[in-house]
């Protein structure tokens, strides 16, 4: 190598650096610290050495080889390293899965001894090591080993896991622990090995083999000096002692370096050699900073403790100890001394969460795929149509075809098609399908007649919506149940849930990625549904099984929109069939498809609430006005013990309808009274058929106003529906 | 990935019990997604003892592989481990989409919802 080459940057300077050197060696042999003190392990179980590596922050420079190209930056002496924008092309992190009958980490004695014997029984067995390129960052369930590696990340799946990483050195906790010129006991060895000057060194504890220095005898009691050591002050037999020095050798014991299998609760994971050893704890500390990594003071500790948190994991949480860089490793040992002087008793070590050691996002999100939203059969004839397709409830859906007046129209005048084929869809039935359906819904499901449907609401047990849909009775004991779009994964798990419970004799069939569904709406829906062999349509709320293009349908006949319509549930398979005729058939009638924007626009001037939407967490049929679809006179469903209690209750919430002049507001929009924000916008709209805007908005305050401010405009509380207020047009 | 097949079958639900005594032709891949609910790959009539609902099902699509088309493309996406048993059925997510594998000694079927399939072939 030449002299030329052996340099890499530091802090925007070249630094040179001999072979075998990590960028920690090469810093402290220029006479230099990685940050700006603090006791160093070199061996990649504190976080002082921490540098920004490569544009990479946190990187451990003990564990890093220098090389010529490397950019090392060292982390401002307070806060933490600057953010950067993200890389424009980051590379992609290659992710490799493996199985292992057994996993070994740590290629240590002990490590490759538990690996040895067990080959020799014939087992399958992957070792690891963090100094051989595999550094084990996080054990999860299966169990699973999260390893990064120089070609990338590696996922392994092992029947059983043997920890035997060894041990770490206990750091000193006193007054001048930041200072430079601090080294453990294995440390000063490899510093020396490299052929470092330590200067004047002393040692606290044993003096480590081959490393020219002074034992001290006694108590440490505190460094001295201007950013690195000058002097360290002893106490033995009662009084202080001060040694000048230019180096201080920590050697003040072990503690175990088992962080990843306290990740490993309730997982087949052992841990073997110096890692399972129970190395006494070091004396409790008094003064000084106990976490370097987070900068947790002795006095932080006394902080919590006297606030109530008086147990390890929760003076972890108050305190910050150990959930820095490190985890734990520096000042774990002393956190649990300091605790067990006060208890008297030893805590056990907290538990270790992922990730053990700062991987990157790119690591960390290393082939996580995204969530996958689902496309209806009519996906690519929406694209065809000019729709501008968003993500709603775990599907994509047409937001607009590029004019969603002109849809809006189109529903109110003539005819037109929506994709509803997202909405749950399920089959109920079953000698108990009544009764269950009775426990279920609010309403009083055996009153539904076959070839008859009712909108129902779905309750919890606090009487809080949590979904709305159809019911269509289809013989005595067989129903179809319709769900919102983002509420049918939960309705099915709510079913199957309470199936189970109940123990009712009960069938359960999911169609919602089964079957497709059309809403053909408008005021001459019907004429164009006679063109494609609807003769005898059903009335509202009436819904029939017909054959219609030449495919099966299930036709339920029902209103969101407030027009009449006609629900088209049908195979999932001929569902572009079905939409390309109906467009075709339309075609003079002044068909065109709605998107979701025209939809919500639509609904909204009848008053429709949507779940989620409008709607929150507690809200009860009450506040949404809806008492009428709850059957209180039922002996049981669910939510009817909550909502009989709290009746006679004041209820300082309502959605209420509101109507202003002018353009709507936004959704969102605070709704004030006399100057006070008492509530919000869920839904707006500017309706060109009322010539005004419409809204629906939550008022918080009681007594309800019925004049209030939105947008700083004058709104006035208006019972919805706003449009067609009889029903007569979805009846038509 | 290729595009996948459309797989017509029938879908069955009924008893735990009932399904465990249901039979099904030999060379109909059957496929138990629940105790209480089977999914019969092909045109097949099945009788089943009890209540039950039996629905001819168009909604999934799939793709019939080789076994190192398997190993190949398939359990790379995949973080949970392959049955070693065959038949067998597996469920989960590959390439983060949900999706069922049933694997048989010579051959095996990767299969979604069809709402799924788009993104799952994109994936693969």
């Amino acid at each position: 190598m030449s002299a030329e080459a052996a340099r890499f940057l530091l802090d925007g300077r070249r630094l040179p650096y001999e072979p075998g050197d990590t960028v920690a060696i090469a810093i402290l042999r220029s006479g230099e610290h990685p940050r700006t003190g603090g006791t160093l392990c070199l061996a990649g179980d504190c976080g002082n050495c921490v540098a920004e590596v490569d544009g990479i922050a946190y990187v451990r420079t003990c564990q890093t080889p220098a090389r010529p190209d490397l950019d090392v930056r060292r982390h401002p002496a307070d806060g933490a390293p600057a953010w950067y924008d993200a890389t424009p092309d980051p590379p992609e992190i290659e992710v490799r899965r493996e199985e292992a009958d057994l996993a070994v980490i740590g290629a240590g004695r002990s490590g490759t001894a538990a690996a040895a014997e067990a080959k020799r029984a014939g087992r399958q067995v992957t070792l690891l090591d963090a100094a051989q390129g595999a550094e084990v960052v996080a054990v999860y369930a299966g169990p699973t080993l999260i390893v990064r590696a120089p070609e990338g990340m590696l996922h392994i799946r092992a029947s059983e896991i043997v920890v035997a990483t060894g041990a770490a050195e206990i750091h000193p906790v006193c007054p001048g622990s930041g200072l430079a010129g601090l080294l453990t006991a294995r440390a000063a060895q490899k510093a020396h090995a490299a052929g470092l000057n330590l200067g004047s060194a002393v040692s606290i504890g044993p003096a480590p083999e081959e490393v020219p220095c002074t034992a001290l005898a006694g108590e440490l009691v505190r460094f001295q000096g201007e950013g690195r050591v000058s002097a360290v002050v002893i106490r033995q037999d009662g009084e202080e002692r001060t040694t000048s020095c230019d180096t201080v050798i920590l050697n003040l014991g072990r503690s175990p370096r088992d962080i990843l299998s306290r990740m490993a609760d309730d997982l087949p994971v052992s841990v073997v050699g110096s890692a399972a050893e129970p190395f006494p704890l070091p004396p409790a500390p008094t003064e000084g900073i106990v976490c370097p990594c987070i900068g947790t003071g002795v006095d932080d500790l006394e902080g919590v403790w006297k606030r109530g948190f008086n147990e390890l994991e929760l003076v972890k949480r108050a305190s910050l100890s150990g959930t820095g860089t490190c985890q734990g490793s520096a000042c774990l040992p002393h956190v649990r001394a300091w605790i067990a002087a006060r208890s008297g008793k030893i805590p056990e070590p907290f538990t270790a969460r992922p990730a053990s050691r700062q991987i990157t996002l790119g690591e960390a999100g290393a082939d996580v795929y995204l969530d996958a939203f689902r496309r209806t059969p009519l996906h690519d004839e929406h694209l065809a149509e000019g729709a501008q397709m968003d993500r709603f409830g775990g599907w994509w859906r047409p937001w607009n075809y590029g004019d969603h007046l002109a849809e809006y129209q189109a529903v109110r005048e003539a005819v037109s098609l929506g994709d509803v084929s997202t909405l749950g869809k399920f089959v109920v039935a079953g000698a108990d399908a009544v009764e269950f359906l009775q426990r279920l819904y609010p309403t009083d499901v055996s009153t539904i007649r076959v070839g008859r449907s009712r909108y129902a609401l779905l309750l919890n047990e606090r009487g809080h919506v949590i979904d709305d849909g159809m019911i269509c009775r289809e013989a005595d004991d067989r129903f179809v149940l319709t769900f919102t779009t983002g509420g049918a994964g939960n309705a099915e798990m709510w079913m199957r849930d309470w199936m189970e419970t109940w123990g009712l004799s009960v069938l359960l069939l999911d169609r919602t990625m089964s079957l497709a569904a059309i809403n053909v709406t408008g005021p001459r829906a019907a004429e164009l549904l006679g063109r494609v062999g609807l003769i005898d349509p059903p009335r509202f709320l009436q819904h029939v099984h017909s054959e219609l293009a030449g495919m099966p349908v299930h036709v339920m006949r029902l209103s969101f929109t407030g027009e009449a319509s006609f629900e088209l549930h049908h195979p999932v398979d001929r569902s572009a069939e079905l939409w390309r005729t109906l467009l075709a058939e339309g075609a003079d009638l002044g068909i065109r498809p709605h998107g979701l924007q025209a939809l919500f626009a639509l609904r909204l001037e009848k008053g429709h609430v949507i779940i989620g939407m409008d709607t929150e967490m507690d809200t009860t049929p009450r506040r949404l006005g809806m008492d009428w679809a709850v059957n209180m006179e039922k002996a049981d469903f669910i939510g009817r013990e909550a909502l009989a209690r709290t009746a006679a209750l004041p209820d300082r919430r309502r959605l209420v309808g509101l109507t202003m002049d002018g353009a709507a507001p936004t959704e969102g929009s605070p709704i004030a009274s006399k100057g006070t924000v008492i509530g919000h916008v869920t839904s707006s709209f500017t309706s060109p058929t009322l010539g005004h805007a419409v809204m629906l908005g939550w008022l918080k305050r009681s007594p309800f106003p019925n004049e209030v401010e939105v947008d700083g405009r004058r709104a006035s509380v208006a019972e919805p529906p706003f449009y067609d207020p009889e029903g007569l047009r979805a009846r038509a | 990935m290729r595009a996948p097949e459309p797989l017509p079958a029938l879908r069955v639900v009924a008893a735990p019990e009932a399904l465990d005594e249901l039979v099904v032709p030999d060379d109909h891949p059957t496929l138990r997604l629940a105790p209480d609910e089977l999914l019969v790959i092909g045109s097949a009539s099945v009788q089943v003892v009890g209540e039950n609902l039996v629905v001819d099902e168009a909604g999934f699509v799939g793709w019939w592989l080789t076994p190192d088309e398997v190993r190949e493309q398939v359990v790379p996406h995949v973080d949970w481990p392959l049955p070693t048993a065959r038949p067998a059925l597996a469920q989960g997510l590959v390439a983060g989409v949900p999706a069922k594998l049933w694997l048989a000694e010579d051959r095996a079927l990767l299969l979604c919802a069809a709402a799924y399939a788009p993104e799952l072939e994109e994936r693969l």
